[in-house]
């Protein structure tokens, strides 16, 4: 750790700090550990994605061209897995169901997600405990959380959901095991765990807004409603882009919510594209057609990141 | 900017004399609202915490309360002894242990290794750095739901363990173990990006310092610039706490004895054994509900940092 090395001051070190600085065979030296140490503080993490990420893939792809049942070795099918995903309705029904949780669900709880940013990125009393309950759905394990709803949606007279619509004299419903009302039951919880996050990175958005904006509009007299929607809406585009993108992808990784409350179904109205692919994996045994699920499920989330790009058109990166 | 504020804006160039009175009329509306708006807050706040005080209220109240109609909202007395039951009808004590071995196991594991990669790709210079930036950001975009299955794969054909052969069949591999359980999940690409954020924003000029000091390599990224990043040490560790404690599909996968089995696990399984013993099955979602939450109350902001940046649950 001695060195013979420079000779330059404490007080012009931050100027004369630059390898270039220093005499060439220390300062070829200092690169050359630079560059060693480089590769060997990266090396655990980039092999460790390498073989638990980049690897499953590699994997994932082979066996999708195999039939492949866990107990007898793979063999080859060729595209037979594909065909049959084209033709099994109950997979692009599960698809359809992602769909649909994502087009009700995401811009609802971004609309009360917004609500309560605004609402909360003045200055009111109790403001922080009120984002800590906004937060908490997210913070709280998805199990236990389907654990509550599957509680609160309980059709005996002692769930909560049926007490409260008594109330007003309607049900009790069965919320969970009616077709026609399980997904929509199911798209509730979604939109209330949703809200707490998209809040967050809402109000961090508000944050960045220049509050001059604002004096200049109260200077002009301009109300409450032509302010949030002259000024904090455009400047929350890139927020909203990023939130958008990110509850897309999400979205088509609700297992947890599915695997408790209704595990797919009453008659497959709830199943979704990973519960789907963990039913023919670890059900039905068919491992190389859940694999071919799990490269088509890959193949959306790709063109969805890539088309939200193009669509949105470089909104990201202002 | 400001004169396409709006139609029917009051105009702006009206006479300066009636400053204020409109202040003051300004003032009034100012109050008029926050009123109403904590009272909106109030209302909605507590619709959004509503499930959680049910879970509570249902954990402690008298089963046969359950059954009456109408049921009382509030319960007439607190049954604390609902918690010793359910102790004693499944491990609970067991699946909480699992889950923060698990959970700590992560924590460490990640703050170790993905400071490690982000420290690298912030601030040294090596050929491989664009490319395993690259690398890491398309791995953050790659869902965990699209591998599971061949790491599944891939973990129970673990070669020579758990009677597997050098070509990994055989036996069960990693299943059932805490190899599986903690292994695949060591390292986490977005952690490997948070961590180059925080390391982007710490003063280069103090590396080249350092170096002229003499100052080993290794020694400038764990003495001299990762102290200045301890909230970013703090965010990953919460965070990876967080999806270890919370994390269900994968020890649902890999678990199979009582003995492993994490607090999520435990609970889903609880639900078949305790079938509509709803008091009971309360008291376990609390139990695996309320950890987290006192974590996230007491270290809020870094929490807050982490997940506004993540965007993902």
């Amino acid at each position: 750790m001695t060195t013979t090395a420079p000779t330059t001051s404490a007080g012009t070190a931050a100027h004369a700090a630059r390898p270039d600085a220093l005499p060439g065979r220390r300062r070829r030296s200092v690169r050359t550990a630079e560059r060693r140490w480089g590769l060997l503080l990266a090396a655990p993490a980039t092999l460790h994605t390498l073989i638990w990420i980049g690897a499953p893939i590699l994997v994932a792809i082979v066996l999708s061209f195999t039939a492949y049942d866990i107990i007898h070795a793979p063999e080859f099918a060729g595209l037979e897995n594909y065909a049959t995903i084209f033709t099994d309705g109950l997979f692009w029904l599960s698809v359809l169901h992602n769909v649909i949780i994502a087009a009700v669900g995401i811009p609802v709880s971004m609309f009360l997600a917004l609500v309560f940013a605004t609402m909360l990125d003045r200055a009111l009393p109790g403001r922080g405990a009120f984002r800590v309950m906004v937060f908490l759905p997210h913070i709280t394990a998805t199990v236990a959380v389907a654990m509550i709803w599957l509680w609160i949606y309980s059709p005996s007279q002692s769930g909560l959901m049926n007490v409260v619509l008594g109330l007003v004299g309607i049900g009790p419903l069965p919320f969970l095991t009616d077709p026609d009302l399980a997904l929509g039951s199911v798209i509730l919880v979604t939109i209330w765990q949703g809200i707490g996050l998209k809040m967050l990175i809402y109000l961090a958005a508000m944050q960045g807004v220049d509050d001059q904006l604002y004096e200049a509009a109260d200077l002009d007299g301009a109300n409450a409603v032509q302010k949030f929607f002259r000024i904090t809406v455009p400047m929350l585009k890139p927020a909203t882009f990023f939130i958008l993108v990110t509850s897309l992808i999400s979205n088509f990784q609700t297992f947890d919510l599915i695997y408790i409350l209704t595990e797919g179904g009453p008659a497959n109205s709830t199943s979704v594209v990973t519960y789907r692919i963990y039913q023919t994996a670890f059900q039905e045994f068919r491992v190389g057609l859940a694999n071919a699920q799990s490269v088509i499920l890959l193949l959306i989330l790709v063109v969805l990141a890539f088309l939200s790009r193009r669509i949105v058109g470089g909104s990201d990166d202002d | 900017m400001t004169t396409d504020l709006a139609p029917g804006a009051p105009d702006p160039l009206a006479p300066p004399h009636r400053g204020r009175a409109r202040d003051r009329s300004l003032r009034r509306q100012k109050r008029l609202s926050n009123t109403l708006v904590l009272a909106f807050l109030i209302i909605a706040s507590l619709i959004m915490a509503a499930p959680f005080l049910w879970m509570a209220l249902s954990s402690l109240r008298d089963p046969t309360e359950l059954a009456r109609t109408p049921m009382p909202l509030i319960p007439r007395d607190l049954r604390l002894e609902n918690y010793s039951e359910a102790l004693g009808r499944a491990p609970f004590a067991t699946y909480a242990r699992n889950s923060l071995i698990l959970a700590t196991a992560a924590a460490v594991l990640n703050v170790v290794f993905a400071s490690a990669c982000g420290y690298a790709l912030a601030k040294l210079r090596f050929r491989l750095a664009p490319a395993i930036f690259a690398w890491m950001v398309a791995c953050i975009m790659i869902p965990f739901y699209a591998t599971v299955i061949p790491v599944f794969l891939m973990v129970r054909h673990m070669p020579l363990f758990g009677g597997n052969t050098i070509l990994g069949a055989g036996g069960t591999g990693w299943i059932d173990t805490w190899w599986a359980l903690i292994v695949p999940g060591a390292v986490s690409p977005f952690m490997v990006f948070l961590f180059r954020q925080f390391y982007v924003s710490t003063p280069s000029e103090l590396i080249e310092a350092a170096r002229l000091d003499g100052v080993s390599e290794f020694g400038i990224f764990t003495r001299i610039i990762t102290p200045l990043i301890r909230p970013g040490l703090l965010t990953v560790g919460l965070l990876s706490f967080e999806a270890g404690w919370n994390n269900f599909l994968w020890p649902l996968l890999v678990t199979t004895s009582d003995d492993l089995r994490v607090i999520q696990v435990g609970i889903a399984s609880f639900r078949q054994e305790a079938s509509t013993d709803w008091h009971l099955l309360m008291a376990g979602t609390t139990l695996a509900a309320v950890p987290m939450i006192v974590l996230f109350l007491i270290f809020q902001r870094y929490f807050v940092q982490g997940f506004a940046s993540s965007g993902i649950k």
